[in-house]
């Protein structure tokens, strides 16, 4: 063990110390408040080789795995503490091919304000902006645990306006990346006009650096010494991102631009071009140097009903990371905002558009209207390129809503999508997935406790040149979910791969399978704690939170799941 | 409730208790075949790159390639090997022969699955911003350039003996210690079994059909020690020597010409870090 691991475990222990300490006091004082919450997942993992559950060390041997995370806050005295434990027992969270056991603090922060300065340190979550430069975040279902782990001054420069800085290095589960990143930011707030005839403005400028370490640059340089003469770059150990934005409010109308440029920086191209000395021509993971640029922009309007919406991006070279030899979701400084709709029924959820860091030229519209709270229609088109106009990810996504009564409540609609796996998972040669999804739920109340829900998908996959429907082809899904409230949920579903396709698994015949994928839920609340019982066959697919996906691979077990709070 | 939930109970453990086991290989008793051990003369630091791999796994080619280059770089200075296992590792219905083998899954759950492919692991040495042992790509010839500064704490020797008519071969291992290793908690002697140029599918970013022409360099095909290493006994001060012996039959379907023996020395305990390593052909 390092002096660094030593110092930093001593620091950990102190924490705990001091809050344990600290809670004691508080119980003798009845001062401050204690507040936390608990999230646990248990899986059984039962191997199905023909759908591709098996491989990994779950379903091998492991049988087992689960993750939890406790989070506690307390608050006196002007001052908020935070501490977080986290466990992984043979979790495939972190890696879903993989394993991951280890446990200890995740988290831990001590905030307080002193007059006109704000001062934390510990695990920071922050952004700047819409987070285009820098965002510090966590997202459980991907385990992405972002956190910067070091300071933030704060200063108030008035009411309105707001100056920050930070500096600090990025979390990496239980360890912490070498790299150290800084930044700052001034935001501030000025409105005019008076009632009825008002409007808002909300700028903002910052600025952020990363400086890598000795040792990821030793290893860049030792990568692009085995280039050849016109690959080869100089690498730089400092980049600097910088983005200007702003929010305009003027009655029903809001407006949001942002602006950023990133000076040079080491990038990895995923499909990267290399000529080997026979003059063969190979691809893969390649470093290179460029600067970065995003412009985003969207314009809301709301007012009695109708919401309508556009967005617009423009990405080049913008991955930003730690270090350039991290990888998937791993080691990001910051966050692009996903330029497509956030679907949420299980097959017009299945193909999901990542962001693309390096190069994304995408827009995206909205339009909902509600007529008397019965009626509701919403209309969403999104389209995503890269910079040479190929295209990544299409969608027209309809919906129309019906309230009958109080006990009747009807939705249906149609989904249309053009989805380019080869991009989007690495397949090579795999033509652009098409789909057309229609769709309904429908609710009726039985009672003021009782009520049922039936929903219904149809994803008719396009052809190939060979007449192979797409991907797994095509899919008809059904639920039904009966809930008496307010503590009890039962749901049923099957996921059916009515037309296999080319990418559906091949049974002991050598036949295409027409698969069954069952699930089955029982969720139960009481107060604040909701529980979940699943056995559950799922198919491989792109789990995304935000616009940054992975592919999962087939999952097939029962699920325990317990959500606390107190 | 009391009922659902002892019905579910039986569900879970019913489905729940199907593992595969681990492999067992016992000690084999080998007669020695070592001479007296001689002094190792003009052997440098070598390196060991294990990459993991994969026929379905479609970025593996370039990573591949990679460690070729890497290969023509430093020469004998690296040992390499490239073990079929984890999760693209499965044969094509079509694959010609199984690539995969269980104790190649058993030496990838020993040094950490990786977090994705092309992946290699260098001389079993956690790197600074690694998460595990596992390297991507970029990490590679910064990681053996780095493990190629130090000077070797222990030089290895392979004799092989090889009879075409049995197919049986024998090798001695002989170890010279250049250091004290008896500081060290453990010292482990792997001993592997590779095949080069195997002919098999493999699917490329060339085409969403796999290729049938694919040449597969260094490919592992057994450990004639234990998987994760057989623990050194005998004395390891400096200057000490070490012999073992080991024997095994090649399978008809591996090309002898074209299999050699790869032998490492590792240590054991909280590190698994690779001090020397040695290829021999025969």
């Amino acid at each position: 063990m390092d002096l660094l691991q030593i110092f930093r475990k001593t620091l950990t222990a102190g924490a705990l110390l001091v809050f344990g300490t600290v809670i004691s006091f508080s119980q003798n004082n009845n001062g401050g408040t204690l507040s936390g919450n608990l999230e646990a997942n248990g899986n059984f993992f039962i191997r199905d080789s023909l759908i591709g559950a098996a491989n990994t060390p779950q379903y091998d041997r492991q049988l087992y795995g689960a993750d939890a995370w406790l989070n506690l806050s307390y608050n006196n005295w002007g001052f908020d503490f935070g501490l977080r434990f986290d466990l992984f027992n043979n979790s495939n969270l972190l890696n879903p091919t993989g394993s991951f056991t280890g446990e200890g603090i995740g988290r831990w922060y001590v905030h307080k304000k002193v007059d006109k300065f704000d001062i934390s340190v510990g695990y920071l979550y922050d952004q700047i902006g819409s987070g285009i430069i820098f965002r510090a975040f966590e997202q459980r279902p991907l385990l992405i645990d972002n956190a910067l782990y070091g300071a933030r001054l704060a200063y108030d420069l008035g009411e309105n306006w707001q100056i920050k800085g930070f500096t600090g290095r990025q979390k990496q589960q239980f360890d912490i990346y070498e790299p150290v990143i800084k930044g700052g930011a001034i935001d501030g707030y000025l409105s005019f006009g008076e009632e009825g005839r008002f409007w808002a403005m909300a700028p903002g400028l910052g600025v952020v650096n990363r400086t890598l370490d000795d040792p990821s640059m030793n290893s860049i340089v030792a990568t692009v010494n085995t280039y050849t003469a016109e690959d080869a770059f100089v690498p730089v150990y400092n980049t600097y991102a910088f983005s200007a934005y702003n929010t305009l409010s003027a009655g029903p109308w809001t407006w949001y631009v942002e602006a950023a440029y990133k000076t040079d920086d080491n990038l990895s191209d995923p499909f990267g071009e290399f000529v080997l000395s026979d003059s063969s021509v190979v691809v893969g993971d390649k470093l290179y140097k460029a600067p970065g640029t995003v412009f985003y922009s969207s314009l809301s309007y709301a007012k009695s009903g109708l919401g309508i919406s556009v967005e617009g991006k423009r990405t080049e070279n913008f991955d930003f990371r730690v270090r350039p030899q991290e990888q998937l979701n791993r080691g990001l400084v910051n966050f692009l905002p996903p330029m497509a709709r956030v679907n949420t029924y299980r097959m017009t959820a299945r193909y999901n558009a990542a962001t693309q860091f390096l190069g994304e030229m995408a827009v995206q519209a909205d339009i909902r209207y509600n007529y008397k709270r019965k009626f509701g229609v919403n209309v969403n088109v999104s389209n995503i390129t890269d910079l040479d106009n190929n295209l990544l990810y299409r969608e027209l996504y309809t919906e129309l809503t019906y309230k009958y009564k109080r006990t009747w409540q009807f939705l249906a609609g149609l989904q249309i999508q053009r989805y380019n796996q080869e991009v989007f998972e690495f397949k090579p040669d795999a033509p652009i997935v098409e789909t057309v999804t229609p769709y309904f739920d429908i609710l009726y109340k039985f009672s003021r406790r009782k009520s049922i829900r039936f929903e219904g998908q149809y994803m008719i996959a396009g052809k190939d040149d060979k007449g192979e429907g797409h991907d797994y082809g095509s899919w008809l899904f059904g639920l039904v979910e009966f809930s008496i409230a307010p503590s009890w949920t039962f749901t049923v579903s099957d996921m059916y791969n009515i037309d296999p396709g080319k990418a559906s698994p091949i049974d002991d015949s050598g036949e295409k399978a027409a698969l069954h994928y069952p699930r089955f839920d029982v969720f139960y609340t009481h107060g604040a704690n909701r529980f979940s019982l699943s056995y559950i066959k799922q198919v491989e697919g792109v789990v995304c939170t935000g616009g940054i996906c992975r592919l999962e691979p087939a999952f097939s077990g029962v699920r325990f799941t317990v959500n606390s709070s107190f | 409730m009391k009922r659902l939930s002892t019905l579910l109970a039986i569900v879970v453990l019913s489905f729940g208790c199907e593992e595969i086991p681990p492999v067992i290989t016992p000690v084999m008793q080998v007669e020695s075949i070592c001479d007296e051990p001689a002094p190792i003369t003009d052997q440098q630091r070598q390196v060991l790159v294990e990459e993991f791999t994969g026929v379905r796994c479609v970025n593996c080619p370039a990573g591949s390639a990679a460690l070729e280059e890497l290969i023509g770089q430093h020469g004998d200075q690296l040992v390499a090997v490239s073990i079929h296992a984890g999760s693209f590792a499965p044969p094509y219905p079509e694959s010609f022969d199984t690539l995969r083998t269980a104790k190649g899954e058993e030496i990838l759950s020993f040094v950490g699955e990786p977090l994705g492919y092309p992946t290699a692991v260098v001389n079993r040495k956690k790197f600074p911003g690694g998460f595990n042992l596992q390297l991507p790509r970029n990490g590679w010839p910064g990681a053996i350039e780095q493990e190629l500064q130090e000077d070797p704490r222990v030089l290895i020797d392979i004799k092989n003996n090889y009879d075409e008519a049995t197919r049986e071969l024998e090798t001695c291992v002989t170890l010279q210690m250049m250091d004290d290793l008896s500081v060290e908690e453990s010292v482990f002697l792997t001993v592997m079994l590779i095949e080069n140029n195997v002919v098999d599918l493999q699917l490329t970013p060339e085409s969403s059909e796999p290729d049938p022409n694919y040449v597969h360099k260094h490919v592992f095909r057994d450990v004639l020690t234990s998987a994760a290493g057989n623990l050194i006994q005998d004395e390891v001060t400096a200057g000490s020597f070490v012999q073992q012996s080991f024997a095994i039959t090649l399978k008809e379907k591996y090309k002898a010409d074209d299999c050699s023996i790869i032998a490492f020395v590792h240590l054991g305990g909280d590190t698994k870090v690779v001090l020397q390593a040695e290829k021999e052909g025969w």
